[in-house]
């Protein structure tokens, strides 16, 4: 479970992915992007780079690969986030 | 026509003579390599390869993720007389044991010596090695570096440049053979009057995967093969964001760029407007479009987006290719907008002719040009006659751009080769001596500028623990102006739940091949008939499917 700290946070990821899909979905931080949310691999990297923008932050590319649910974008990007404040 | 026929190793030769490289754009930073450098790396894997004992004529499988690594590569084990073959990386590492099944698989069937990847895949691949009992070494590819001494192996324009694996093939693996011939003809065709001119003056830009003949033979081969600067970026980096391609060209001034259909959609939809000011596309002469369908609105709503960054429509080029055929086949006139045939759907699905409608629904195509130089194409009907003018067939090429034969595949070059004649699989057209591309026979699907072979899709689902053996069939479902739906129709045993077994499905199918499942169908035992073949297995549960007749379960 994500801490309360990071509850704006999935807030943010979960709007990203919305506007990303364009199709009507509603993500739970147990959907899993690609058997759940239906997100083929473009739509993976679009979010990528809108969740940059949103949070200026840089993910880098190799963490893709083992990123697959909401849960798990909301912790790494909560982290990148900390690490931005903390630099 | 032949006489300016080079193998590759004289193309490089004569590139490292000019000053000219390649600039390789990562998230780091660029790196710059004149081909006189990449001439002296090629150099260092060419002596590498034949102290670890490699001969002549042996096939050497290169699974390198990175531009820089693979292509200095496959120079050096071509011009070594060695036959490197382009396998594809894994999308992931959390499923590997899948992916070096596929790959073990095309290892077997083309007798590949020798692995070169990376040091972190290499453990990966020695452990393969007890299912390949003709593969005698792995190697990591920073381990090639022997001093760079001129291979003397000077290969003859008639052996086998390279072999290009598209998606694996698990029984019968599909390595498109090129030789050194079919490379310098078509190249110097693309290069040429008949295609892009390229002059002095000219910059390549690219993102395409080097796995892929567009990639690969347009963009990286097409800039060394006339000593041009050729830029390439990741791909990852311009799906991430496309505006990246775009600002590529803008920063070197590019002037030639080849791109699927989907990505100048992509950048139609992602680019945002705050991001126009910084662009300057008024270099970009040659637009190339290929791999896939190419849709009129699409070009059309490119080059509306992007007139004000100094894009003008007359730089698209829309063309017609495919690996068989090295790459390029066809190319309309250059300056020119894409001309474009609005006919009649009813006319072209009942009586298989392209008019145009008086009413009802209609279809547009876009002109993919004529022949290259010393090159044909034929329409040829169901009895294998030539077609005349507006009447659909599939689409056949001849002429010296035609492959050597799929690796080690005499049974299935002989399927697609006949007297000559290239069977492309592709349906069209010729209206005013112009080739228009308006479907396909094979069952192939197509995404994103991708091919993919259904029996790949099937044979990598087909293990899974609910799935019932050979009882799984995979299609594309077209529609025109539309990307392929990917459709995969199972039956279950029983033995996982059906959300499970969805997900794991599409899982499976994502982590292998990146592909997106659009639909997947439980059936009810007894849909997927038992044929020997799986054309007729797919055809029939197509149909089923399409009909909605299709029993769920």
């Amino acid at each position: 479970m994500p801490s309360p700290a990071s509850v704006p946070i999935a807030e943010g990821v979960i709007d990203v992915l919305k506007n990303v899909s364009r199709r009507p979905i509603e993500p739970t931080l147990a959907s899993d992007l690609v058997a759940d949310l239906g997100f083929d691999s473009l739509q993976v990297f679009e979010t990528i780079a809108e969740l940059e923008d949103r949070f200026d932050i840089s993910i880098p590319l190799n963490d893709v690969p083992a990123t697959r649910t909401v849960a798990q974008i909301v912790d790494r990007v909560a982290r990148l986030v900390e690490e931005r404040s903390n630099a | 026509m032949t006489a300016n026929l080079r193998t590759l190793t004289d193309a490089l030769a004569e590139a490292a003579r000019a000053d000219a490289g390649y600039f390789f754009l990562s998230a780091g930073g660029e790196t710059f390599r004149s081909y006189a450098e990449v001439q002296t790396a090629a150099w260092r894997v060419a002596r590498s390869l034949v102290e670890s004992g490699l001969r002549r004529g042996d096939l050497v499988a290169l699974v390198l993720p990175e531009a820089d690594d693979f292509l200095t590569a496959l120079f050096g084990a071509s011009t070594a007389g060695l036959i490197p073959a382009s396998l594809h990386a894994p999308a992931t590492t959390s499923d590997l044991s899948r992916y070096l099944d596929l790959t073990a698989a095309i290892l077997r069937a083309s007798d590949a010596k020798a692995v070169v990847t990376t040091s972190a895949l290499a453990p990966a691949f020695e452990a393969v090695r007890r299912d390949c009992p003709s593969l005698e070494i792995v190697l990591a590819r920073e381990t090639l570096d022997a001093p760079p001494i001129e291979p003397d192996a000077h290969p003859a324009p008639d052996d086998i440049a390279f072999v290009q694996f598209t998606s694996g093939s698990t029984s019968a693996p599909k390595g498109v053979a090129l030789s050194h011939r079919n490379l310098s003809v078509n190249v110097d065709a693309i290069n040429g009057p008949a295609g892009l001119m390229t002059r002095w003056s000219d910059v390549a830009v690219s993102w395409l995967p080097l796995n892929h003949d567009m990639g690969l033979v347009g963009m990286a081969l097409g800039p060394l093969y006339s000593a041009r600067p050729g830029v390439l970026m990741s791909t990852q980096a311009f799906v991430k964001r496309p505006v990246e391609w775009l600002r590529a060209i803008t920063r070197f001034r590019g002037s030639i760029s080849f791109a699927p259909n989907f990505a100048y959609d992509l950048c139609v939809r992602r680019v945002k407007d705050r991001d126009l000011d910084g662009l300057d596309l008024s270099s970009w002469r040659v637009a190339g479009c290929g791999a896939e369908p190419v849709h009129a609105d699409t070009l059309a709503a490119f080059a509306e987006k992007f007139a004000s960054a100094g894009f003008r429509a007359t730089s698209f080029l829309p063309s017609y290719g495919l690996a068989e055929h090295v790459v390029a086949a066809t190319f309309p006139p250059r300056e020119r907008v894409p001309r474009s045939e609005r006919v009649s759907a009813a006319l072209l699905t009942d009586e298989r002719v392209a008019r145009p409608a008086n009413g009802g629904a209609t279809l547009t195509f876009v002109s993919c040009g004529v022949a290259l130089p010393d090159h044909r194409v034929r329409i040829a009907g169901d009895d294998g006659g030539a077609l005349p003018e507006r009447h659909v067939g599939e689409i056949l090429l001849a002429g010296p751009s035609v492959m050597v034969g799929y690796y080690k595949q005499p049974a299935l070059t002989d399927d697609v080769v006949r007297d000559g004649w290239l069977h492309t699989g592709d349906l069209g057209y010729v209206s005013n001596g112009e080739l228009f591309v308006c479907g396909r026979v094979k069952d192939i699907i197509i995404v994103n500028g991708r091919k993919y072979h259904p029996q790949d899709l099937e044979w990598a689902v087909d293990d899974l623990p609910g799935v019932r053996r050979g009882r799984v069939v995979a299609f594309g479902v077209v529609e025109h102006g539309r990307a392929d739906r990917v459709v995969i129709v199972a039956e279950p045993n029983g033995t996982s739940p059906r959300d499970e077994l969805v997900d794991a499905i599409r899982r499976r199918i994502s982590d292998l091949f990146g592909l997106y499942v659009d639909d997947v169908a439980l059936a009810r035992g007894g849909t997927v008939e038992r044929t020997t073949s799986g054309k007729v297995q797919r055809t029939a549960t197509r149909a089923l499917y399409e009909r909605g007749d299709l029993i769920k379960v």
